[in-house]
This record gives C-alpha cells, structure tokens and sequence, in this order.
C-alpha cells in the first residue's frame, strides 16, 4: 500500500477538528510566566523626547518594563539590509514602532500598565506612498534592470503603444493565528522559544543576537502556526526575540500574543506597487515591446522587499514573450510597516500588470481579450527565451488554455454576455480567462537547500524532521507519505517531530512555494542512505544482491524472488543488533538554478508551475456591487502528491487571491495610522463570497521530470489565477466605456467599481454628441 | 436573590462569582477552565474562531429550534463578545464538548475525510457552527450551510472543503446526535428552568451586576445606576469591553426577561398588520417572523452580521444601541414603527422618527428600557424595499442602507418615505426628497431628479468604509434602483419574486 499520490487528510486533522491541537497560547502558562505587551511610536515619523513610565510602573501586577537600552546584544538586524530595530531607542519610523516592552504576571495587567505610557515625540516630516516616495527620492536598494532586445528603437516602430499607470494596493495575510511566542529561560544562557514562525533558522539566530549569546544557546520550536502565508517568514522574529529578551532579564518564562487589532497595525503586508508602463503592439494584438517600471511600498525597512521587488520583475512577462522588454524595478521607502513577503511574493503584482496591459490591448483594438493573450503567449520551441534569459520548457500553456476554453464554454459565454451587456439597464457582466506561469525555486541560491533528520526506531516506526514548517499547507502530510512510501512502511508508522533548530541547522524559510520539494527531497536523500544500509545487511540474509531490494508493503524483498522477503520490523531489529546505524541526516540542493541580479540574467526558476483561470462578474449598475457566479480553473499540478491537499491550495490560494483582488483593501489615515485593523474594517471573503459555480481540475502533466516525483510546487501560484476575476472587471466596465479604456485599480472593490461607472457614465454622456472613436 | 452566576458547561455545573461576571466567556474558557479548544482571533464576533453553542430553555410553546417545549435550544453564537454575567442558567457547549465518547463526531469526520481543514485555527469555530446547523436543520442544503457559516472566517481552505464536508456529513435520524441527546437535557433543562427565575446581583469591588427577572425590577435598577451599561445581546458592548472603548463598573443584564422575546404578528384594522417583537427577541427570531409578514426586511436580515451575531443581538438592543448604520432603523424609520419603553411608571410608545436625539442619543428616560417594537407592515400594494450596501455581502458593518416605503395611483406617486443610514450621524428621512416625489409622475426620470435632492440634503463623511462621494452616489442611485425594482414589479403584478436577480429582465 503505497500513499504517494493518494488523498491522504491533513496529519493533524482529526486533533484540528477536536479542538485539541496546540497553538502557543494554548500552551498551559507556567506559574512564574509573564505576559507581554507592546507600548509603540503614536507617530509615523519621530524622534523620542521623553517616556513616563512611572504610572505603568505602580500597576498591580506589573513585573517589569524594558526599553531599547536594556537590549544585551545587537538591536539591529534584518534578512537583507541590518536596518530594523527590536525597540526603537531614539527615532520612529511608523506608527506603533515599538519603544517599551510590559511584562506583567496577567494579560490584565499588561494592557492596564501600557495603557499609562506615555511618550512625548518630536514630529518628523513623514510620506506614505509610492508617489511621495518617488518624489523624494525616498528608496531602499538600488535600480533593478531586467532588459533584452531594444525597446526604444521597438516602440518607435510599433504600429499601437499605449501607455499608462497600474496602482495595486496591499493586502493583509490575516492569518487566524496572530504573531506569538513563548519564550523559557534555561541554565547557562539557554533560552527556548516556542515561535509561531516559517522561520525558525532566522528566529533562532535574531533571538541569539539580542541576547548577545552563541547560536547554540538559542533553540527555536515550532509544531504549527495557525496560518502563516509569508507574513511569519521574517515577522515572526521581532515577538519572539521580545519574549526572549524579557524572559532572559526576569530569568522566568514569557509569552507574548499580539492582539489581532496590534498584529494588524504592527506587520507588514504583501506590497502596494505602482506600475507605469508603455507598450507597443501590432493590429493583431501581439507585444513588440514592453516598458514596465515597477515601484513597491517597501515601508519603513528593507525586510524581503528587494527579493519580492525581483519575483515581481521577473514575472512581469507572465506568460508571454517580449521580445524587446525593459523591466526596471525600485523599493520605495516610507513610513509605513515594513512590508514583507506574502504568498506570490511580488509575483502576484507582476502578473497583474501585465494582465492590465493586455487586457487594455484588447480594449483598444476592440478584439476579446483571450485571442490578445493566445497571440502572445511563449511558443514551443520558438518565442520561448524570457527578458531575464530562461528558456520556458515543458511549456503546456497553449494546450491548458485551449482545454479550459472548451470546459469553460468561454465563447458561448462570450456571446450570452455580449448580448446580455446590450440590453440590461441594471447590471453588468464580464468574462476573463488569464494563465499563470509561476517560477519554482528562490531567486536567492543560497536558500535553495535543505536538510532532514529520519529515525528508524526498533520498533519498525520512524521519525523525521526537516526545516519546513507546517502553517496549514500539508508539508508535513507529504513528507510523512514520500518516507512511508520510501521505507515501504505504513504511513502511520511514520511521524514527523516539530520543526526545532536544534534538529535541522540552517534552514531555509518554508516559503516559495519550496517546503516539499526541498525538504522532501532531503528526507528522501536520508532514508535512501538507511534503505542502502539496510539492503547491504539484508542481501544475504535473502541470498539476493544489495541493489535488487526493493522496500515496500512492511517488507524487503528481491522483486524476482517474492517467496524470500524479511518483515521490515525484523530487519531493523536485526540490522541494530549488528550495530548498523538506523538514523541518517540527508542533505539537498536544487540543480542548475541561478541568477545575477546584477545583470538581470539567469536561470532562476528549476521549472514552472502553469495554470488558468476563467472567472464572470456581475455588477450591480446602480450600487456597484460585485458578485462572482462563476470561475473555472484548471492547475498543471504535475503529478499530485496528495489530490485533496493540493487542491486544497488552489481553493484556497484562488479564494485568498479573489480577496486581494475585490474586498481586501488597506487603508491608512493621513498620518498613517491603519484604519483597517481589525476584520470589522478589513474584508477577507466570506464563505457565501465562494462562487456559486466553480470547477477546479488538475491539468494531467506527466513529463514534469525535473520536480519531486514530477509533483509540481501549489502553494503560491493559485493564488495569481485570481487576477482573472479582476480581468473581468475590467472587461465588465469597457463595455460601459463607450470604447474607451476603462481605468481600474487593484483591489476592485464595489466603491471604485461604482465611482468609475459613475464617471464612466459621465463620460459617455458628453461624449453622446458627436459620437468619435478614440483617438490615440 | 443569588450572589453568583450558575450554569453548566459541558454537562457540568460551573458557579461563577466576583470579577469573573464581567470578563468574556472565552477567558473564562481558556484561563479559568483550560478549555483552550475555542480559539480568540478577533475579540470582535467578526471571525467566528471563537463560536460556542449557548443552550437556552425554550420558552413555553413558541421560539423555533423544532423541539418539544421545555427542551434546550442550542444555537451557536461567538464567545468572545459574551460576557459571563449574560449566561446565567444557560447550558454552555464547547468543541470539546461536542465528540462522541471521544471519538469524532460525523460533522468532524467528514471535515477531516474532505480536507476541510488546513492550520486548524479557524477550525473548532467552525465544527461548533456546523454542529449548531444541525439543531435546527434536518436536511441542510449548501444554501442552508453557506448561510449557516457566514459568521466563521478561514483563510486557509477557500471554504469549498468546508461546504463538501457539511454536504457529506447524514443528519438523518439515528445518525446525527444533536446537542440534547448528548447530555442528560431534560434533567439539565429541568434545572436551568429553574435557576432562570432567580434573579441575581453580584459585587465585586466597585463592580456591580444585577439579573433583575422582571421588566420593573429591570428599570428600578436603571433608576437607580443612571451610568450603568445594559447588556441585551452584547454584541456591540463586548466589543466595546475587549477593545477598551469601555470600561464597565455597573452591568445590567436583561437576559432574565424572557417574557419580551415573543415575536407576533397581529391583524388590525382593514388590511393593516403589525409585526411586534419584544426588545429581547433575537435578530434571527424577527428575521424568521419577517420572512413571511415582511420577507424584503428578512432579505435584508439575511446579510445583517452573521447567523452567530443574529442569535445573540437583539432588535431592542440594535435600537436602543442607535449606531447610525445600524441596519434594522432604516425600515423601521419608513414603516413609522413605534418603540414601546418601560420604567418605573410604567410603559409609552414613541414613534421611530422620534426616537433619536443625536449620535447615539435617544430620547429615552433614565429608568427606561426598549420593552418592544411595533412595525406596521405594508400593505397589499405599497411599495416597500429596503438596502444593505457593504464591502462585503455577508458579515459586514454597512458603508450605506436605506429603505423606502410609497404608494403609487394612476402612474403618480402618492406618498414616499425615504430613510438613509450611514449619511450622518443619526438614521435620516430625507423629506425634502419625499416632498419633490409627492405627486409626480412614477418614472426614471423622476427618480433620477429626486437622486439629485437626495445628495443635496445629506453631508456624508469619509471613512474606512467609504468616501463621502461614494456614499453620495448611494445615495443618488438607489433611489434609481428602487425605481427599476418597483416598476418590474408592477409590471409582473405584486411583491413576488424580488431575489435581487430579477430586474435582469
């Protein structure tokens, strides 16, 4: 019985169901635990005058209370640029930056006591967005440039260019689970965190530098997080270290658990970008050359922003080939959270851009939008080498496409809804169908490697641990069934331990949609290394050759002499009393990739993740309402590891990314407070927001031979399909634009839809008299 | 006269007594008992992450839940925004409270075998939510469990797992144990049915709570604690407690007073009806009254919040609240409902449009309390609709409302109400409107005038839900809307099929 391949449920369903699987706050408090809370800049930019500690002080129950100066070790750290403070000690740089820790014996007290804080700021002159930005000159990083062919001398001899501005705002994860850790002191400088982190190399080594210790006095746990999404990639480091810090000054354990209201206004969200480009097009709708420059709201630091900055450049072909293209991309510093990674991780903006530019392509040429997409998607065996110098390989796009076409009835629907537009006073609809070609690996080499511990036990059962986190993906449920499956035992003989750096060292963040095929590669290295040493000893026990063993069914065994085989169990139990070692460390590293930001060329991406999506709308004329009724899709999962996982990650990805595109919508007041903390104020879609008709397949693509058992990486590039839902918006309002091309920014929500109707309407009104083409 | 708190968690008798009156269930739940199976997200009954299962006695003969009289019904609402002192002699069940012997009950299974969960946090909220469905619903469809489950947010699963598994789950006889057959209800009923009677005041410090049983008692106390807090549903005051926009030294529960929870609708004179519902009744119990007296108020109720705030809030506590986008006023405003108040004196009735004296002001009475509301419903032939506009459809604190209300003769409209929520501080009717609508002709083009004088008597503000303009194109539009949605219907001959599709034609 083989699992591989097979729906097998999430490995802590049945503890999630019985509501009996631990989170950090549940995690009973020990008796001399404090609890933490953050005291942060009441302004976006400022310098510290003075803090009145003295009332928090004098609360009943207050322990103690710690400031930038009572950091041991570094205050500074960050994955790229060594730029963020754990506590600020003398300038803030976004509202709620944190100045004072409380740590109280009861959560009571520590709301009590940091709401008697008081700081007095100087006001700094403060900006909070890509255009203030750029107009101060206001950037972290350098330029980016990925270019190939010549654009001027292209768009000059283009027959169409268009030219214009994509504003796309941010997203919050709102994972369910805040940011949270708990942290015990032991003897001799010791310190365990239990972290709610994707991260626990990073976690590890930020804790160990606050507090001035060696790496291996620090040991980072995490079992689960109750969602993660990027947003506990490097975030989850700054709670944690606070805790440690606390629980090394008091000598007694600390937890902290942000609030869902302080989680929301303290981390940083999946990047506004602002795209301006120029294109230029032949009448048939095919690309001669693309002018992209790219500007992201990094916020306040550096954090990931350069590395999400270089996914969504390098995504900003898609699917298409350019064959003259200039990608230029900058991070736009500013007083806001730091903005962080977030499942797509600039891929998701890349996209879009391009997207819109298509889509306003086929506005402008009044064709549909789907015959402008097929004219330039990359070719097979021609038209296939990307800006950055990749060639796009196993390239099933064009067959994909052409299968959800039919199962989606795309051009019936086309027809219904071109009637339908004609005639209908009250609403709207709109048909898109956009591909997604998602590249598989991390643009930073140094991250694309991974390590696993697997343990055979005498009792035939077997642990591993790897460096992938479990936020909820499955990563777990899949590694335990590739070691099932390669020690031939049975799948619940197989556990897999918490993810703790005291196990696997110097590991990569479960992130890129990487957390299988890395992990579970090197699982795979280590128990192939025990099965060898176990075919070794085994061979003549069965009179058979070493490499003939096959392990399968509970059982050793030459395939061609079925009646000679030796019970699993029996073997380990024997191999270990000849002193044969049933523990292997396994190492991976992925093949051939590479990239020079430097030059903007490379190999980046081991392969692709392709798929496609064709969503409707329904638009409310009068209140600018938007439904969704429905949306097909269709995924190149290569060959799933787990079908109910996987798709599990295309609903979810889908209906995350419908979000970010629609209801989600970020919003800071003037003085950059954020005024959509909290999900009173802050939309995710609702269960009844699922669209009523929605058909999701796997497209079967066996020849994906590059990947982990020609599986094919889920996590993020579902979410990118949803960029079809705001495709058709747009298609929704070109058809009330009278012909002209109908701007629209990301998110969609029902407020913007129905103020560019509005003015759409106001538009076509003056335009009535006399009736002229657009001129461009 | 009781000094402390009793109820059953879990099949087991819990007395509470001092503080632990006024904290929120959840952190009774998780730090005093260990129960750490319901989850905190969002302190705020937006998430659903925290959603337990309140079983109250049925009051004799009437209320819904399908049992016999004097059983328990249980109905999921969100923990974190019930403060203890509202659950005396109430049946409190948990997600560990809900498996079978310890097994997985059928709705966990199916979750499990349908992958209907991913990070697990959400997931407790929603076993709880979805075994809550099934008390009241034999035979749940995906429409029935999608309404059911608006309340519970996940990010993980995209909900399509979910709805598989509640699909997949038999709640035929036999197979599904609800609630009552887990526990020994009608011993446990028995008991609650009798600590409901005791009224109940505790101090604590400064603090102090009282349970009055009766609606005097109840305005005696307001009386005599003109700051206190009252409580009905609290699903409006817990968030105020967690998120510290109050700080409460004097609780009045009126959960005692179980003899205003009655909705009815009484036939009057000609062909003029009355829906009156007592200020305790649920905001699920009016939405299923007015599904058939008044079904475009019930569509409307439909999208109000969640099914798990709908069980706790109540119409009185949403009235006496006064949010000006508090989604019940509008059509209270246009349907001329009276509100009857009680104090020491007794009662008075006071006319909806007369209620509000500013933000969050009402004309009330220091001893007085919202006993009931009375809603003359439209009759055959009056035009009545009523809009809930928001970012999101489900679960969502409204950007605009309005309902309208008119009679139309011979093609001239003959009166019109128009009230708007969400335009200012107050729930506004907008007269100047009504009057330019007075007498004209009923068309589009005399909607679309009036859309304009609309804009011009009203002065929005700007905020997370809505820029003024916004609010203002609302404001002009709907009356376009109800023009669109009122001539099909007048054309198809009655109050028909109006499902928000059918203007299509």
């Amino acid at each position: 019985m083989t699992v591989v391949g097979k729906n097998i449920p999430h490995e802590s369903a049945a503890t999630h169901v019985a509501g009996r699987s631990t989170f950090i706050d549940d995690v009973p408090p020990r008796s001399d635990e404090v609890f933490l809370e953050i005291f942060g800049s009441p302004v976006a930019h400022g310098r510290l005058k003075s803090l009145d500690l003295d009332a928090a002080r004098a609360v009943k129950g207050a322990v103690g209370i710690f400031t930038a100066k009572d950091v041991p070790g570094h205050n500074h750290f960050g994955p790229i640029i060594q730029d963020e403070h754990l506590l600020a000690a003398e300038e803030t740089t976004f509202v709620g930056d944190p100045l004072v820790l409380i740590a109280a014996a009861t959560r009571e007290a520590a709301v009590r006591a940091r709401l008697l804080v008081r700081a007095e700021m100087e006001p700094l002159p403060a900006i909070f967005s890509v255009d203030q930005a750029i107009a101060a000159g206001s950037f972290i990083g350098p330029e980016r440039v990925i270019e190939t062919g010549n654009v001027k001398a292209a768009l000059a001899a283009a027959e169409h260019t268009l030219t214009g501005t994509l504003d796309i705002n941010g997203q919050e994860h709102f994972y369910l689970e805040s940011q949270a850790a708990i942290a015990y002191p032991g003897e001799g400088g010791e310190m365990l965190v239990l972290s709610s982190t994707q991260h626990p190399t990073e976690v590890q080594s930020i804790v160990a530098e606050v507090l001035g210790v060696p790496f291996n006095h620090v040991t980072v746990q995490c079992r689960r997080m109750g969602g993660g999404f990027g947003g506990k990639e490097t975030q989850a480091a700054g709670p944690a270290a606070m805790a440690a810090l606390v629980a090394a000054k008091l000598k007694r354990p600390a937890r902290i658990v942000l609030d869902r209201d302080t989680d929301m206004a303290l981390t940083g969200k999946r990047h506004p970008f602002t795209a301006f480009y120029t294109v230029g097009f032949s009448s048939t709708g095919r690309i001669s050359a693309l002018q992209l420059d790219l500007f992201s709201n990094g916020g306040c630091t550096a954090d990931l922003s350069p590395s999400v900055l270089e996914r969504a450049m390098l995504h900003s072909d898609n699917a298409y080939f350019l064959p003259n293209a200039r990608i230029t991309g900058r991070v736009c510093k500013t007083n806001l959270p730091s903005n962080t990674a977030f499942r797509g991780f600039g891929g998701p903006q890349g996209v879009a851009a391009k997207e819109n530019i298509l889509e306003e392509i086929a506005i402008f040429l009044k064709r549909d939008a789907l015959d402008i997409r097929l004219a330039n998607l990359y070719g097979i065996g021609e038209r296939d080498i990307t800006p950055y110098g990749q060639k796009v390989e196993n390239n099933v796009l064009p067959q994909l496409i052409s299968d959800l076409r039919d199962s989606a009835a795309y051009d019936r629907r086309r027809s219904e809804i071109n009637a339908f537009n004609a005639q209908s006073t009250s609403h709207l609809r709109g048909l898109a169908l956009t591909p997604v070609k998602f590249g598989i690996s991390f643009t930073k080499k140094t991250l694309n490697q991974a390590n696993a511990l697997v343990n055979v036990y005498t009792d035939g059962s077997a642990l591993v641990t790897t460096g992938a986190t479990e936020m909820g993906q499955g990563v777990y449920t899949r590694i335990r069934q590739l070691v099932a499956d390669d020690l031939g035992i049975p799948y619940e003989r197989v556990r897999i331990g918490p993810t703790a750096t005291d196990k696997n060292c110097n590991t990569s963040p479960t992130a890129a949609s990487s957390g299988t095929d890395l992990n579970g590669a090197a699982a795979l290295d280590a128990t192939g290394r025990i099965k060898s040493r176990l075919a070794a000893f085994a061979a003549p026990l069965l009179n058979a050759s070493a490499e003939n063993l096959r392990f399968a069914d509970d059982f050793v065994f030459d395939p061609a002499a079925l009646d000679k085989r030796i019970a699993f169990l029996d073997l380990v139990c024997r191999a270990y009393l000849e002193r044969i070692d049933l523990g292997e460390r396994g190492f991976y590293i992925t093949p051939g990739v590479d990239f020079d930001r430097d030059t903007g060329k490379g190999t980046p991406f081991l392969y692709y993740t392709n798929g496609a999506a064709v969503a409707e709308v329904l638009i409310d004329r009068f209140t600018g309402e938007l439904a969704v009724p429905r949306v097909d899709l269709l995924m190149d999962a290569g060959i799933p590891l787990n079908p109910g996982i996987d798709r599990g990650q295309i609903i979810g990805g889908f209906i995350q990314g419908m979000g970010w595109v629609t209801t989600e919508e970020v919003v800071f007041d003037a003085k950059g407070v954020l005024l959509s903390h909290s999900p009173t104020t802050y939309k995710i879609p609702n269960i009844s927001d699922v669209p009523e008709i929605f058909n999701v397949r796997f497209f079967n693509n066996p020849d994906s031979a590059k990947s982990l058992k020609r599986s094919k990486a889920l996590g993020e590039p579902p979410l990118l399909l949803s960029i079809a839902v705001w495709a058709a918006v747009k298609n929704a309002l070109a058809y009330a634009a009278a012909g002209a091309i109908p701007p629209l920014s990301l998110p969609a929500t029902g407020e913007q839809i129905l103020m560019r109707l509005s003015h759409l309407r106001q538009t076509a009104a003056r335009r009535a008299i006399p009736e002229s083409a657009p001129a461009r | 006269m009781r000094d402390h708190l009793v109820l059953y968690i879990n099949g087991k008798v819990h007395e509470v007594r001092g503080g632990d009156v006024f904290v929120p269930l959840t952190t009774y739940l998780r730090e005093r008992l260990g129960l750490v199976g319901t989850k905190i997200v969002c302190s705020e009954g937006d998430c659903g992450s925290c959603t337990v299962l309140i079983g109250r006695v049925r009051p004799g003969g009437g209320g819904g839940g399908g049992g016999e009289a004097g059983g328990i019904d249980y109905r999921p609402v969100c923990g974190c925004i019930q403060l203890m002192g509202q659950l005396d002699a109430v049946h409190v069940v948990t997600v560990e409270g809900l498996s079978d012997e310890g097994e997985l009950n059928p709705v966990q299974r199916e979750m499990v075998r349908c992958q209907g969960t991913q990070c697990g946090f959400c997931t407790p909220g929603f076993v709880v939510a979805m075994c809550g469905h099934l008390e009241e619903e034999r035979r749940p469809t995906k429409q029935t469990w999608t309404r059911a489950l608006t309340g519970n947010l996940c990010r993980c699963t995209g909900y399509a797992s979910i709805l598989e598994a509640g699909m997949a789950v038999d709640a035929g006889p036999g197979k599904w144990r609800r609630v009552g057959e887990r526990y020994a209800d009608a011993a446990i009923a028995q008991r609650l049915a009798a600590w409901e009677r005791d009224a109940v005041e505790v101090c604590d410090g400064l603090a102090r709570f009282a349970k009055p049983v009766d609606v005097r008692a109840a305005a005696a106390f307001r009386a005599a604690h003109p700051d206190c807090t009252v409580v009905s549903g609290g699903t409006d005051i817990g968030v105020q407690v967690n998120k510290r926009m109050r700080a409460i030294t004097t609780l009045l529960s009126t959960a005692g007073l179980r003899d205003l929870e009655e909705v009815r609708v009484e036939a009057g004179a000609g062909s003029i009806s009355t829906l009156i519902a007592g200020a305790r009744a649920s905001l699920t119990e009016v939405e299923r009254a007015a599904a058939k007296a008044l079904p475009e108020f019930a569509r409307m109720l439909e999208n109000f919040g969640s099914p798990l705030i709908r069980n706790a809030g109540t119409i009185g506590g949403n009235l006496a609240n006064g949010s000006p986008i508090g989604d019940t006023m509008p059509a209270m405003f246009v349907l001329e409902t009276e509100v009857e108040l009680t104090g020491t004196n007794g009662s008075r009735r006071v006319n909806m449009n007369d209620f509000y004296t500013g933000y969050r002001q009402t004309v009330m009475q220091p001893g007085e309390l919202v006993t009931a509301v009375r809603m003359r419903l439209p009759a055959a032939g009056e035009l009545f609709q009523v809009y809930k506009i928001s970012r999101r459809k489900d679960l969502d604190i409204s950007s605009f409302t309005a309902a309208i209300w008119g009679r139309v003769s011979g093609g001239r409209i003959e009166t019109m109400r128009i009230a708007y929520g969400g335009v200012g501080p107050v729930i506004l009717r907008l007269r100047k409107t009504e009057a330019a609508l007075t007498g004209a002709e009923f068309s589009e083009a005399t909607f679309a005038a009036a859309g304009a004088v609309a804009r011009s008597e009203i002065a929005p503000i700007s905020d997370v839900r809505g820029a003024a303009a916004y609010r203002l194109q609302l404001a002009h539009n709907i009356l376009g809307k109800f023009y669109a949605q009122t001539a099909a219907l007048q054309r198809t001959g009655g109050r028909a099929a109006t499902n928000g599709q059918g203007e299509h034609a």
